[in-house]
């Protein structure tokens, strides 16, 4: 494989700028830290998306590979080895003064670096480790980064890159061991979890016991060290068994939002001394292999349980290759099946569902036309009307139209007086979702029927009149004098006449 | 009623609200109002305010001593509105504070409590897009200038960010429509200062061409998928009033705006050549010149 040495910055970072545009996770939170003199750069908690491309979707970080050049041949991917495609690669120096560049001009919130896999693994890593090294400690940069840990390459080598970037993300592709057989050969679920794991034990051990000592040797040097700590956890990862996901079963398992930890609060001078502050990511493409969503969903709730994910990424499969073993898809990407994913992910992230209350495997796909909070409530109407001014925040937030903020809003408010429907509505409350569920003081502010079908058509059509229509067939309704009473004049002989002639 | 006039400053309607509350008239016969805010009533007496520093900072410690922090802030990012009653909003806000303790900020039941924290919402999620938004652009000796269109008052509210982020740098962000703009020299502090729109006009012709603008504008085109193309998505996520001083979007205004330009040319010849078809060469009306040709004695 040649890569094209004679390119200009302009052509290079357009070459691996839509070569890295499939990838999803593009965010920036999980660090909260401050600036400081000499350095340039620091992290909000919550991230900041700096501007919107023009398929909707958030640009935080300067989103590129380091090589589009790869000896990989995964079916679904632009850069497969097979693909005749231009060749480029950035040089670390390169990388560093974009990064700044950019960042200098508010662009964006920091670097995400993935990359083909050029020659091997190994020498990928290496490669990404001396743009970032280079980032951190020549050019001084103390903002976000985001970097993907290539599947295969030496746990020293992802313990030394972990020290300088805030997040780390290994792609799991596809979300069984199956799919991932059939189209990325040269990846395996061993190769891909491995790492994973080797990234929860140093997120943990790091968490655990915060900076030990004055570190003086080298970074690799450290990494070399910590790896043979975290390395104990990785036997035990390469050991299990392939579909250890999909065949994963919670034991008493707590709802994740009370396993979640606060976002990272590190000083500047951390940096190269906190692993992966930020925690770790995945994603994994939907609608390439036949899976369906309960699959899904209980692969995303095994991996945050399991493996303590910030967040797993969904990815609507688009085509860009042909293949036999790929599925045409003639209605375009499965975009509403992504969203509903996405949905139903922060389900289980916040609001303390579970895999198998959304769906089971009589039911194993998502509703098209509700989201699937509506659809749950929809199917539990035993739990509901939810008393707003004394139900517990657990069962608030299951409520279709009221989210986090507004439970938090309704638990605080109504310790000083009663809430009535009005001022949930400005409390931030949905309530043209959340008024079939609530009673306020005992009113409920809907008057129809409260059954399954009745409720649902309410909430699938928009429109006021049409609910009323569905709500009240067979009863009043405005009287029109030609279709009910069927007032025609008898046509006259005149009518007759001008018929035959023509004449009006 | 008396209506008690300020200056549309943060000390300026802390002082607006020591006057109506020392007036002793009861809080139903005072309001608190900003200057040039709204049309003069006709049964109210109006009183202008005086800035003092000394009654503003009596009002603001006392708040900050026997409230909170937390209703300081809301009151601070009150007055940095652009809503026409937020002086009044600030004055109701502190009547139900002093009475209810610092517990009010979660009523929300209280429609004093409801509009701060509804203008607080606004001004603090435009302040957020903010940080996201501005956009610098490189001027000659290294400074860095912004300009921004806000629709409240909001350099205070992101340069603490800018300073934080960029300490060793040069840089001016400056906010078009209320003349302001916060300057921070590096290494040193920020400060805030009048800017009119000739000397933003200076700053704005020294830019010259930047190479990293055009880089951006490539990633920011290559970067979307084509088969996922959302402007509506897009949209609620930036919206439209932003987009004037954002980089990215320069060259698609540019290239829309000499698409105008090309069809009002055209335009414009397409009318000339009309119009000239007609006309004889000689100048004369439009009657004679199509008659001419039939009849060219005449």
């Amino acid at each position: 494989m040649l890569i094209q040495e004679n390119l200009t910055l302009q052509e290079k970072l357009r070459i691996l700028s839509d070569a890295a545009k499939y990838d999803a996770a593009c965010t920036s939170s999980g660090v909260d830290r401050r600036g400081q003199s000499g350095m340039t750069g620091n992290s909000s908690a919550c991230g900041l998306c700096h501007s919107f491309a023009a398929d909707g979707r958030c640009i935080s970080l300067l989103k590129i590979l380091m090589t589009n050049e790869c000896v990989f041949d995964c079916k679904y991917c632009l850069n497969r080895a097979s693909n005749d495609v231009v060749r480029a690669a950035f040089s670390p120096e390169e990388i560093c003064t974009l990064t700044m560049e950019f960042y200098r001009r508010n662009y964006i919130e920091g670097l995400f670096l993935s990359s083909g896999v050029m020659k091997s693994p190994n020498h990928t890593m290496e490669q990404m480790y001396q743009a970032l090294w280079k980032l951190r400690r020549e050019y001084r940069f103390a903002g976000y980064i985001h970097v993907k840990a290539i599947p295969g390459a030496d746990p020293r080598l992802i313990e030394a890159v972990g020290m300088l970037t805030d997040r780390m993300s290994v792609n799991l592709e596809l979300p069984t061991g199956d799919g991932l057989r059939s189209l990325a050969p040269h990846k395996t679920r061993k190769t891909i979890l491995t790492p994973m794991r080797q990234i929860q034990n140093g997120i943990r051990q790091d968490r655990e016991i915060p900076l030990l000592q004055e570190h003086t040797a080298g970074f690799l040097e450290e990494g070399k060290a910590r790896a043979s700590v975290t390395g104990a956890g990785i036997q035990k990862a390469a050991g299990e068994q392939q579909d250890e996901l999909l065949s994963w079963k919670k034991e008493n398992a707590q709802p994740l939002w009370s396993q979640r930890k606060p976002a990272a609060r590190m000083h500047v001078s951390e940096i190269g001394r906190r692993f992966v502050p930020a925690g770790q990511s995945t994603q994994m493409i939907i609608g390439a292999t036949p899976e369906n969503d309960y699959q899904v969903l209980s692969v995303a709730e095994a991996l945050y349980h399991r493996y303590e994910l910030k967040r797993v990424f969904y990815s609507a499969y688009i085509p860009i290759n042909e293949d036999p073993l790929l599925p045409a898809l003639p209605g375009g990407p499965p975009l509403l099946r992504e969203h509903r994913l996405y949905q139903a992910d922060w389900l289980l992230r916040y609001y303390g569902f579970q895999a198998s209350e959304l769906l089971d495997e009589s039911r194993p796909n998502f509703n098209v036309l509700l989201d699937p909070k509506c659809d749950w409530a929809l199917r539990h109407m035993e739990q509901f009307p939810v008393e707003i001014n004394r139900a517990p925040y657990e069962l608030l937030v299951r409520v279709p139209g009221i989210g986090v903020r507004s439970a938090g809003r309704i638990v605080q408010a109504r310790r000083s007086a009663r809430l009535e429907f009005a001022d949930l509505k400005k409390i931030g409350v949905v309530l043209k979702r959340a008024v079939y569920f609530i009673t306020c003081s005992g009113k409920m502010e809907y008057s129809g029927k409260l059954t399954e079908d009745t409720i649902t058509s309410c909430l699938t059509w928009g429109d006021r009149k049409a609910n009323w229509e569905i709500s009240h067939q067979d009863s009043f309704r405005q009287l029109s004098l030609f279709d009910d009473f069927h007032m025609n004049v008898p046509p006259s002989m005149e009518d007759r006449f001008s018929v035959v002639t023509g004449q009006m | 009623m008396r209506i008690y006039v300020c200056e549309d400053r943060f000390e300026g309607i802390l002082c607006g609200i020591y006057d109506a509350w020392a007036s002793g008239l009861g809080h139903a016969n005072v309001r608190v109002q900003v200057r040039r805010t709204q049309t003069l009533e006709l049964f109210a007496e109006y009183t202008e305010v005086e800035t003092d520093p000394a009654k503003a900072e009596k009002v603001a410690s006392s708040v900050r001593r026997k409230l909170s922090e937390d209703i300081y802030v809301n009151l601070y990012k009150t007055a940095m509105s652009c809503a026409p009653d937020k002086a009044d909003c600030m004055y109701r806000y502190l009547v139900r504070a002093f009475a209810a303790g610092p517990g009010i900020v979660q009523m929300y039941q209280d429609p004093a409590v409801m509009r701060v924290f509804e203008i607080c919402r606004n001004v603090g999620n435009e302040t957020h897009l903010l940080l996201q938004f501005i956009r610098f652009r490189q001027l000659p000796g290294n400074v860095l200038f912004a300009e921004t269109e806000p629709k409240n008052y909001q350099l205070t509210l992101t340069a603490p960010h800018f300073a934080d982020r960029l300490p060793d740098e040069n840089w001016i962000i400056y906010e078009k429509n209320h003349g302001q703009a916060a300057v921070h020299e590096g290494g040193k502090g920020w400060f805030l200062a009048r800017m009119g729109e000739k000397e933003a006009g200076r700053l704005r012709d020294r830019a010259g061409e930047d190479g990293y603008e055009d880089l951006w504008q490539t990633f920011f085109e290559t970067i979307a998928i084509e088969e996922r193309k959302n402007p509506l998505c897009q949209r609620g996520h930036l919206p439209l009033r932003y987009r004037g001083t954002m980089t990215e979007f320069q060259r698609e205004a540019w290239n829309s705006r000499r698409k105008k330009e090309r069809k009002d040319e055209i335009d414009v010849c397409i009318g000339h050549s009309r119009v000239g078809d007609l006309l004889p060469e000689d100048g004369g009306d439009l009657q004679r010149g199509t008659g001419g040709q039939a009849d060219p004695a005449g």
